[in-house]
């Protein structure tokens, strides 16, 4: 484990419990968030990567089920903790944005009772006045006049809302915030000022943020490192400016291209062949042997490993393996 | 087509809103509106709604400046009055009685009035009449419904107090009165007390126990639920009059073993409402932001759970109290319920369902009351459900 690392996540499987059989939404994947990053989780709808952002906080209920792995952060496994202690770590120590601010908040208690409720549930010594200057501080910070803190959410609009969703993981100073698609409800203005102020947040409070999303284009305005996530598994893993110079894994190609721009001619858009895989029963070898324009024999067949390719970038792919497969079968 | 008739505006709302009031004031203060004791047998029996109590009354020239028997005291020195009466009735023996009882008011007053009349008896009612007309008797004291039937034959005559002092003409039952006597319209009022007694403590219960039980079910799942869910369904499977009969078979008449009966009733209608909105609000984004931020179960199922589920039954309650306050009167009915003493809705109708072809109005009113009672808190129930829940109201 790299000593820069605040979470580090080993051979993480979650499984949901369906009537069909088990699914396995995220598949032996490993992978660091370093301190003070901003590290941007793309991928398809259904590739596992909100499954992934969930279990990073246990967050799982339900047909959902961490089978394997451990979540190391800042020092210690989350798995070895009892479902008592969790919550200690939930709020104080990672906090979590969701997709939809419409209704990640609660519709019959006051944004201000949201944010004491927090403070004190983790700090119960604080006085109720203590919670609530720190709250009103908080939110003027994020651009929220003090009096609306006694304003219930539907009086709010969507951006507000989600502003008062960071303020919540602020309240605590999280160290690592999870936010899960936190732009995709809101409109493109919005969006800029929203990622805007991620970004101001990160260096003031020097927070870690993990950013899970289906947009490029917000990952390669913000973050700093992006990790591509497809049918379960993570395909690469670099530094944004390299992963979007020189796209690895062909699947990073495709999605690269496959980005709508105004420049290009009608018909010019790359459409990647196929579909996304059944989970269920996903494809053996490569999970993306089906899809890849450079398919070989051996993706058929041999699952690829997940290895560094230059520095950090790591790609699994067996494009840039072949030759170890080539030395293992001349020893063979 | 049903909902947009009567698709609930806030007027709805407020006259079903007004009547439950209503209800409750007159619940809470029955003495102040009721003319009698529910209780005491105030009148004649199966009288009428509006009808005159049949009483013997005065009948005095239409000159006559008397009104009452008091006013037929003379000082001791004059000749005592002469008073007309048919013979063989007991109105005789009954003034007598009434004009002994002033008597012994007024003998040690100043002035030295005493009353003490002379009784002739004549044969027929005609008669004595005759008596009073020709001035042979100051005045006659007959049934004053016999008199009404043949006071035309009498334009002389006019009608004055019964012997009592009561006006005799005035209609002193507004409902009527039983089989025994006592005034519809007073066990009316004090019955509105008994049913509502049993309509909202009975649903207060079912409410404290079943709104718990709905809410630890459907935030815990797995095997609790569905075990607490079988009990529950088995429960709602009966026939609700049935199974409160059985019960209260069991536990014996009492009111608060009619409660306990109506409260298991509806013990699972909250469950399930409750339940099932658990269901659904414990998968809302907010629920699971909730668990992100650190909350715990308790917290969770206490601030983020309970708040939204709890207009749901509030609205139920009202639909409740409704059909609990009719299956108490129907309990009643059957004799399970409440003592036979008691001012009940449905003892009444009971009662009056045994005189039903010569008493009408001893089964109607209870039966009206009770209607008037379930129509108010469904209508209020109905209203708040279209006005609380959006999905409902007219496109």
């Amino acid at each position: 484990m790299p000593d820069d690392s605040l979470y580090s996540v080993r051979n993480l499987t979650v499984e949901y419990q369906t009537r069909v059989g088990i699914v396995k939404a995220v598949d032996d994947v490993s992978l660091d968030i370093r301190r003070g990053e901003i590290l941007g989780l793309v991928g398809e709808s259904g590739c596992g990567k909100s499954t992934l952002g969930k279990a990073l906080m246990r967050l799982h209920t339900g047909p959902a089920r961490i089978a394997n792995g451990e979540l190391w952060f800042d020092g210690r496994d989350l798995m070895k903790l009892s479902d008592r202690e969790m919550p200690d770590v939930r709020g104080a120590e990672i906090g979590m944005i969701f997709q939809d601010p419409m209704t990640s908040l609660n519709p019959v208690q006051r944004i201000l009772d949201h944010l004491t409720e927090t403070i004190q549930a983790h700090e119960p010594e604080t006085s109720g006045a203590a919670a609530r200057t720190r709250s009103e501080e908080l939110v003027e910070r994020l651009g929220i006049r003090r009096e609306r803190l006694n304003e219930y959410p539907h009086q709010m609009s969507g951006g507000m809302r989600q502003r008062v969703m960071i303020s919540l993981a602020l309240a605590l100073r999280a160290k690592l915030v999870i936010a899960d698609e936190p732009t995709t409800s809101l409109d493109v203005i919005v969006e800029a000022k929203f990622l805007d102020l991620l970004k101001e947040l990160q260096k003031e409070f020097g927070l870690t943020i993990l950013l899970i999303t289906h947009n490029i284009g917000v990952v390669a305005e913000v973050a700093d490192r992006v990790a591509v996530m497809y049918a379960a598994k993570m395909a690469e893993v670099g530094d944004v400016n390299d992963v979007f110079a020189d796209p690895k894994h062909p699947y990073t190609q495709g999605l690269l291209k496959s980005v709508p721009n105004i420049r290009l001619e009608e018909g010019e858009l790359y459409k990647m062949e196929g579909a996304p895989p059944n989970l269920l029963h996903p494809p053996i070898g490569c999970r993306f042997h089906p899809r890849c324009p450079f398919v070989m024999d051996i993706c058929r067949t041999r699952e690829p490993a997940f290895e560094p390719v230059v520095g950090g970038h790591l790609v699994s792919c067996l494009l840039y393996q072949t030759a170890n497969v080539k030395q293992e079968g001349l020893h063979a | 087509m049903a909902r947009r008739w009567y698709g609930a505006d806030w007027w709805f709302v407020t006259i079903s809103a007004v009547m439950v009031l209503g209800f409750i004031i007159v619940a809470m203060f029955p003495g102040l509106f009721a003319p009698h004791s529910p209780d005491d047998l105030v009148g004649p029996r199966f009288l009428a709604p509006g009808a005159h109590p049949d009483l013997p009354a005065l009948i005095l020239p239409s000159d006559s400046p008397d009104n009452e028997l008091i006013d037929l005291a003379v000082p001791s020195d004059q000749p005592r009055p002469i008073v007309a009466v048919v013979q063989g009735v007991p109105t005789s023996g009954a003034l007598n009685e009434q004009a002994q009882v002033i008597d012994n008011q007024i003998k040690n007053e100043p002035g030295g009035l005493r009353l003490r009349p002379r009784i002739e008896r004549y044969a027929t009612l005609e008669e004595a009449l005759q008596a009073v007309v020709n001035g042979k008797a100051t005045a006659a004291v007959v049934q004053s419904l016999e008199f009404e039937a043949i006071s035309a034959q009498f334009p002389t005559l006019r009608e004055g107090a019964s012997i009592t002092g009561e006006r005799s003409t005035a209609g002193g039952f507004f409902l009527g009165t039983n089989d025994i006597g006592q005034d519809v319209l007073s066990r009316l009022l004090w019955g509105t007390r008994i049913a509502l007694i049993i309509g909202f403590s009975s649903s207060l219960v079912a409410l404290f126990l079943g709104v718990p039980l709905g809410l630890f079910a459907g935030f815990v799942g797995g095997s609790l639920d569905r075990s607490l869910s079988l009990v529950m369904d088995s429960l709602y499977a009966f026939p609700g009059l049935i199974l409160a009969i059985a019960i209260t078979a069991v536990l014996g008449p009492s009111m608060l073993n009619i409660i306990v009966a109506i409260a298991v009733l509806y013990i699972p209608t909250y469950y399930r409402i409750v339940r099932g909105q658990t269901l659904s609000v414990k998968e809302e984004v907010y629920v699971e932001a909730a668990k992100s931020i650190g909350a715990r179960n308790l917290e969770i199922l206490q601030k983020y759970i309970f708040p939204n589920v709890i207009p749901s039954v509030a609205i139920i309650f009202s639909v409740n109290v409704a059909d609990a306050i009719l299956t108490g009167a129907g309990l009643s009915f059957l004799g399970l319920g409440l003592p036979p003493t008691i001012a009940d809705w449905g003892i009444d109708l009971a009662r009056g369902q045994r005189f039903i072809q010569t008493a009408w109005w001893m089964i109607t009113f209870p039966g009206l009351a009770i209607m008037l009672v379930v129509l108010a808190f469904s209508m209020m129930g109905e209203g708040l459900t279209e006005i609380f829940n959006p999905k409902l109201r007219e496109r």
